[in-house]
Order: structure tokens, then C-alpha cells, then sequence
């Protein structure tokens, strides 16, 4: 089943295109990431996914149906830019926000009151806000968006802001989550978060879609690279459209090697076992998501 | 479940009602007048002034002390008159000046009234009269005093007397214990020929009553001396000097006519400024509640959950939940003195409370209430989505607050004056001084085609406001940076510009 749905969804700004006829699907416990340099659509997206603007044009499908408020209750969200009432304690925020996702008090108190103890905070859901440090209010941040078990969770940039800590215990939320079940959708600019977390993940630019899989659909989108070293020069062998001698001791030299886009290194290593090539050293190297970030959409906006 | 419209009101409510400025306002009005009257007691000055009399002719000083006794004493009885009136308690004795209303009391009335006991006699005989818990007749204080002239000031001349007596006048030192001379008379010895002036000294502008009085002393003194002089017997001239015409007096009874249009304009009046002052603060508090969800970043995490019309509807019944709140303890407290004081509060509170008594009055009273606070809240709530910070709602709420609050006292002089003159009934039909102009106007009396009318046109106008700015609201919710101008404003009312 499919838990969000975007189909040919463009939204403008007056004369600016936010997003470009963006398509792309989530399925139920899926982790997805939104991959984009800043600017590139994702809030946008987000929020149209969300209800918080329209699209210009296009559909939305969300949980079998329209995006709306009714659906609030089995969201979770947490946006890029965060903020809580300073005045409010945190038992008291995370329940008004559980509540206005539709759960009863008592319901909203009691999930209150077993996330502020898993993140630590179980003595201070009497503290208002405007006590805590910036870490213990990112976590009541957290408890809101996820008091409400949400089906489908959506962060925006979830790991910006966030100390190590708070990172950890994010990403260990995520896993709990997705582990129970729950689809999560979030948005980030930061690959090493979409490398540990992601199952597919979607790559934006200027509003546009430019990539959409699974993460090794993702790195097949680069030419494979190999370390070799060897005694004859391996650019004769099939698959390999560049090799780079990296220095060597004696007769063995050590080669940089790239083999054309979705060439098989396995399929190299049988070429050179049956042609008789003799190696000492046979070594693949995998691209990051970085390297295919940059690959597909160019150097500016990603961090390692 | 509670609908998320009252769970955005009560969270509202219950921000601004933790505030300490929500209760230093709600305490600060019922302990003002608390203590005003206590301070007013501490701090009143004796209303009675002072007159010192310098007779140089030996015929004018008892006169004048004579007149101005019987001044007094008509001043007591018309006083009496009225509180027989106001208590219905004519019945205590129908034949006596306390008991006929219509008429200027003589001076024979007046030496009647003396002769038969005064005051202390008519509230020995009203009080039999008067129901238990009544409240007893309390004299006016006096309006003169006359003092003792120092011998050294009798016997004085007119160029002594005018290097002296402004010391006593106005002393260079005060003394705060002493009441100062408000007034010293010098009667010359020939003042009946005419060719020397009776000469007073005062520190300002010397009241009608006193120069009344002299005037009529005086007058009478020489009138008498050339009725004499004319060959007139003195009895005779004396008698010429008595002629006095009967007046009757036809006016309404106490607490009806021009006085029943201000007591009864108290009130409304009241509820008026009361609106005004309630919505200033409930709206700036409600104000900075909105600025802070766009300033603290978390209104994309409200709207997530709830629609910006949900979150809207939610502040303006929170906000109007607060005003009330606000003036129902207000009004709590003024009833809870009534019934305690029993007195002067309770005096004025039932013909002010009589407005009320008609059911249409009150519910027009409530409505004018109810969609005044709806319609000036939308715009603090407004202004509050457009501002990043308060300085920068400052600069929307400075223009508004003129345009809305500096005609209510215009609107609350016009109607005391006349509540149906041309300039406030103008007032009543524009919408945004209508909730305003018609809570002062209620008591006094509007008829009811014009309480339909502008009622009708007040909810048309709220109406229209609210579709209109809740498009502003919407679109200003999430957008930052530069205030949107009036221009765009407007566009974003017509719905041109979306976010």
C-alpha cells in the first residue's frame, strides 16, 4: 500500500517555481528520504503534503486519501524551523499538541508522560519551556510530533539544530518507529543520516526530481570504481573505461580503476580469472550517497 | 475530544490568565475604587469657605450674616425636599416646605422652616415615617463660614485693610492645619451715598451665591434709606423691601428628565469604556501570543494539526472568553459593593441598573458587546499574523488604536449632552464606533428601528471583516521578512495574492 502519493505536483510562488511537476511514492513502512541542496523544493513539498499550502497544480494522495486536517491524527511532524509556547510546561505542550491531533486527555497526558521518560526528561514535565536547555526542548519538540503514534511521520531537515545526543536518539526513534511500523518521510541535506536510515530516498534540484530508488539504485547511478594492482595495465579488460596507475613496488603496479556506468565488478573479476590476468590486489569501491549527490545534482548544498 | 477551536481558546485563555499583567488589571480597577474613596476622604477639602466681614457702616454686618444664614438654611430645605422625594416620604407630614416639591421656598418660607425646628426637627418627623434601613437625611455642608474679624482688622482703614487682608487671603507660609480666608467684605461707613465702594477681597473669582446675597443686602439697605428719605415710614419701607413674588417650580421628580439621562447613560456609558479598555488589553495580549508562535517558529507545527481558520476561530474565542472574564469580575465586584455598602453605591446603581430592566436594552447591550469585541480582536489578531516581532506590530496597532479609541470621549461627552443629537446618531451607523456609540446611547433611550438598524449593519461589517482579514491572516501566517504594506494588504483581502 501506498502511504503517500505525489502525482505531477507543481507549486509556484508568483513567478517562482518551487516545485516542478514532482511524482513520487511512499509505501507503507517505508523509510524515505527527501534529499535536496537548500532550496531545492523540499519544505515545499512537505507542507503541501501536510496541508499547509496548496499545490498549484497536480494530486496528493496522503494515507488512501486528500491531504486535510482530519488526517492530523495519524501524523506526526516535525518542521525545520522549531519553536514551542515558552510558558507552557512540557507535560502541558505535549499533550495540546496530542490533543489537537485528536486524542483524549487523558491519552495525550499519559503518552506525555512515557516519552518525556524514554528521553530523559521525566522530572522535568512540570518545567516550562523557557527553563529547559535547547536540547531537552528539541526532545519535547520530538514528543510532540510522535505523541500520536503517527502511520506516517514527516521531519523537515529533523537533524539540523541537534547536538550528537540528540541526533542518536533521533535516529534510534526513527528505527523504533519504522520498526513498529510506522512510514517515515523526512527531508535532509546531510547524506550520512539517508546512508544509515533510508530504504529509498528521493533526490530534488531546482524543484525537479532527479532521482528516485533504493540506495544501491542510488550509487548504480555512478560508475562502479576498483583499486587493482597488477602487473599488466588493466584498461584493455571488458567494462573498464579508464585506469589510472597510483604508483607501485616492482613489477606489481596498483590502478585506479572505473568501468562504465552499471558495469559489474564481479563481472570483471570472472574476465580476469578466465583471461589468466593475475592480480594481488582486486578492491571495490563503493560511492557514497555524497559522491552520487554531487554525481546527480552538482556540489552545491550537500554536506559529507 | 474537545473541537480544536476550544482547545486553541482555552490554551489562549489560559496563557494571557498566567500572565501577571492579566491579574495586576483585573485587581487594579476594583482596588482603585476601593480606594478612592478612602484616599477622597483623607484628601477632601471642606467644601464650607470662609468670610470675614469689616463693617465700618454698623448696619451691614448682621444683614449680611442674616442673609446669608437664611441662604443656607433654603439650601437645607430644598436639599430635604429632594430627599423626601427620591424616598417617597412626603406621607411623614404633606403640610410641611419639605413636602412641596413645586415651589421656590421665600425667605418667609425659609424663617418658617427655622422657626419650626430646621433640620433637626424635619428628620426627627421623616424619620418616623421612614421605613427601617432607610437612609437618614444628611445635610449639605455649608457653602460660607463667616468668621471672627480680629480687632485690629475691625478698626482698621481701607488702606490698612488692602495691605493686610491679602496676607490672610493668601499667606506667604501656609499652614496646612489652618483653613485659609477665601473671602473678607469691607463696608465702608458711607456705602448707602453710593460713592464708595463696597470692596472684596478674594483669591479668585468670588462665587454667585456670596455676591448674590451682598447685592441683595445691600441694595435693600439703601433702597429702605431712600424709601425713608421719600417720606416712607420705616415700617412701611421695610414692608416695600419684603415683596417677593411666588415661584412655582415644575420640573420632573429626582432621578427623571436631564438627571435621568445621565444616571441612566452611566451605565451603558460604563460598559462602553469598559469594552474599550478590556479589548485593548485582551487584544495586545492576544497579539503577543500570535507574534510569539510566528517569532518562536512553531506555527508550522500548529498548522500541522489544525487549519489556520481552526486556529484563528480558537484565538478569537480566547480573547473574548478573557474579556469577559474580565468585566464579569468587574461587574462582580461593583454588585458585591452595592450589597455591601448599602449607601451611596446602591443610590446610584438602581436608577443606573434601570436601563436593564428591559429585556430587549440588556440583549442589545450583550450583542453590541459581544460583536464590538469580535470586530476589534480580528484586527489585533491580524496585525499579530503580520508581525515578526511587537515592535513591528507596534507600528500597525499605534494607528488603529488612534483611530479606534480617541472619539470615545467625544462619543461619551455628545451623549451625556444629547444621546440623540445629529452628530452621535451619525456615529451609531459607522461600524467601527457603532458597538461604542450604542452601548453609551442604550440607557437614555434609541428607538428601535435604529437598534436593528445598526445592529444589522454592524454584523454585515463584521462579517465582511472577518472573510477579509481571515485572507490576511492565512496568508501572512507563514510568510517572514518585510511587513506587507498597505498595498498588499489590500491585494491579500482580495484574495489576489495566496500563499
Amino acid at each position: 500500500m501506498t502511504a503517500l502519493l505525489l502525482d505531477r505536483v507543481t507549486k509556484d510562488f508568483g513567478d517562482k517555481r518551487a516545485v516542478d511537476d514532482l511524482s513520487f511514492a511512499v509505501r507503507d513502512g517505508e523509510v524515505f528520504g527527501f534529499l535536496g541542496g537548500n532550496g531545492a523544493g523540499k519544505t515545499t513539498s512537505l507542507r503541501m503534503v501536510l496541508d499547509i499550502v496548496r499545490p498549484t497544480a497536480g494530486r496528493i494522495e496522503i494515507l488512501g486519501g486528500p491531504p486535510g486536517r482530519e488526517k492530523s491524527s495519524e501524523l506526526g511532524f516535525l518542521p525545520e524551523e522549531r519553536g514551542l509556547y515558552r510558558t507552557m510546561t512540557a507535560l502541558d505542550t505535549i499533550a495540546y499538541f496530542g490533543r489537537l491531533k485528536g486524542m483524549s486527555k487523558g491519552d495525550a497526558r499519559r503518552e506525555g508522560r512515557a516519552l518525556l521518560d524514554r528521553f530523559g526528561l521525566g522530572g522535568s514535565a512540570h518545567m516550562k519551556i523557557e527553563k529547559l536547555s535547547k536540547g531537552m526542548a528539541q526532545k519535547v519538540q520530538l514528543a510532540t510530533a510522535v505523541v500520536n503514534h503517527p502511520r506516517l511521520l514527516i521531519l523537515d531537515e529533523p537533524f539540523s539544530g541537534l547536538d550528537p545526543v540528540n541526533q542518536g536518539l533521533l535516529e534510534d526513534e526513527i528505527k523504533r518507529l519504522s520498526h513498529q511500523g510506522s512510514t517515515i518521510v523526512f527531508s535532509t541535506h546531510v547524506m550520512q543520516h539517508a546512508e544509515r536510515l533510508c530504504d529509498r530516498l528521493l533526490l530534488l534540484a531546482d524543484g525537479r526530481k532527479v532521482f528516485e530508488g533504493t540506495q544501491d539504485e542510488a550509487r548504480a547511478t555512478l560508475p562502479a570504481r576498483l583499486s587493482l594492482v597488477s602487473r599488466a595495465p588493466p584498461a584493455g579488460l571488458p567494462g573498464v573505461i579508464e585506469a589510472i596507475e597510483q604508483g607501485g613496488e616492482g613489477d606489481w603496479r596498483e590502478w585506479e580503476v572505473r568501468l562504465v556506468p552499471g558495469g559489474d565488478p564481479g563481472d570483471l573479476l570472472q574476465a580476469c580469472t578466465e583471461q589468466g590476468f593475475a592480480l594481488r590486489r582486486f578492491e571495490q569501491r563503493r560511492p557514497s550517497l555524497h559522491d552520487v549527490f554531487i554525481h546527480l545534482v552538482g556540489g552545491e548544498g550537500a554536506q559529507a | 475530544m474537545s473541537h480544536p477551536i476550544l482547545l486553541v481558546a482555552a490554551r489562549e485563555f489560559r496563557q494571557i490568565a498566567a500572565t501577571r499583567s492579566f491579574w495586576i488589571t483585573l485587581l487594579i480597577i476594583p482596588f482603585a475604587l476601593a480606594i478612592g474613596p478612602i484616599a477622597s476622604h483623607f484628601m477632601e477639602k471642606s467644601q464650607t469657605e470662609t468670610v470675614m466681614l469689616i463693617d465700618h457702616s454698623g448696619v451691614a454686618s448682621a444683614a449680611i450674616r442674616d442673609k446669608l444664614q437664611l441662604d443656607e438654611q433654603r439650601r437645607q430645605l430644598m436639599a430635604l425636599s429632594r430627599y423626601v422625594e427620591s424616598h417617597d416620604l412626603d406621607r411623614a407630614d404633606r403640610q410641611a416646605p419639605w413636602a412641596q416639591h413645586d415651589r421656590y421656598y421665600t425667605d418667609a418660607d425659609v424663617r418658617a422652616f427655622v422657626a419650626g425646628g430646621g433640620v433637626a426637627h424635619a428628620k426627627r418627623v421623616i424619620g418616623r415615617a421612614a421605613p427601617p434601613g432607610t437612609k437618614p437625611f444628611e445635610a449639605p455642608d455649608p457653602d460660607f463660614r463667616i468668621v471672627a474679624t480680629p480687632p485690629d482688622i475691625a478698626s482698621a482703614g481701607r488702606a490698612e485693610l488692602a495691605r493686610s487682608l491679602p496676607k490672610l487671603i493668601d499667606p506667604p507660609h501656609k499652614d496646612h492645619d489652618a483653613q485659609p480666608l477665601d473671602y473678607a467684605v469691607y463696608v465702608p461707613p458711607d456705602f448707602e451715598s453710593g460713592r464708595t465702594p463696597v470692596q472684596i477681597w478674594s483669591d479668585g473669582q468670588p462665587p454667585a451665591s456670596l455676591m448674590g446675597a451682598l447685592q441683595d443686602t445691600l441694595t435693600r439697605a439703601m433702597r429702605l434709606r431712600f424709601l425713608e428719605a421719600q417720606g416712607l415710614s420705616p415700617a412701611t419701607a421695610d414692608a416695600a423691601g419684603q415683596i417677593a413674588p411666588l415661584i412655582a417650580v415644575n420640573r420632573p421628580p429626582q432621578g427623571k428628565g436631564q438627571e435621568r439621562v445621565v444616571i441612566q447613560s452611566i451605565l451603558p456609558l460604563l460598559v462602553s469604556y469598559l469594552l474599550l479598555m478590556s479589548l485593548m488589553l485582551s487584544g495586545s495580549w492576544m497579539l503577543q501570543g500570535t507574534v510569539e508562535e510566528r517569532s518562536n517558529k512553531l506555527i508550522e507545527t500548529v498548522l500541522a494539526c489544525i487549519s489556520p481558520d481552526e486556529l484563528m476561530y480558537g484565538k478569537l474565542v480566547g480573547t473574548v472568553a478573557v474579556g469577559l472574564t474580565m468585566v464579569a469580575f468587574w461587574v462582580g465586584c461593583a454588585v458585591a459593593a452595592a450589597f455591601a455598602s448599602q449607601g451611596m453605591i446602591a443610590d446610584f446603581l438602581r436608577p443606573a441598573l434601570a436601563p436593564l430592566a428591559d429585556p430587549k436594552v440588556a440583549l442589545a447591550m450583550v450583542y453590541y458587546f459581544l460583536a464590538g469585541y469580535l470586530m476589534i480582536s480580528m484586527i489585533f489578531l491580524t496585525i499579530g499574523a503580520m508581525s515578526d516581532s511587537f515592535r513591528d506590530a507596534q507600528s500597525y496597532l499605534s494607528p488603529v488604536m488612534l483611530v479606534i479609541a480617541m472619539p470615545f470621549a467625544i462619543i461619551a461627552q455628545a451623549v451625556l449632552r444629547d444621546p440623540s443629537s445629529l452628530g452621535v446618531r451619525i456615529m451609531s451607523w459607522i461600524p467601527i464606533y457603532t458597538p461604542f456609540t450604542m452601548l453609551a446611547r442604550l440607557g437614555a433611550g434609541v428607538p428601535t428601528w435604529e437598534v436593528i438598524g445598526c445592529g444589522v449593519t454592524l454584523a454585515l461589517f463584521v462579517a465582511i471583516e472577518v472573510v477579509l482579514l481571515a485572507r490576511v491572516f492565512r496568508a501572512s501566517l507563514l510568510g517572514a521578512g518585510s511587513k506587507p504594506n498597505l498595498a498588499r494588504i489590500a491585494r491579500l483581502m482580495r484574495g489576489r495574492e495566496r500563499e
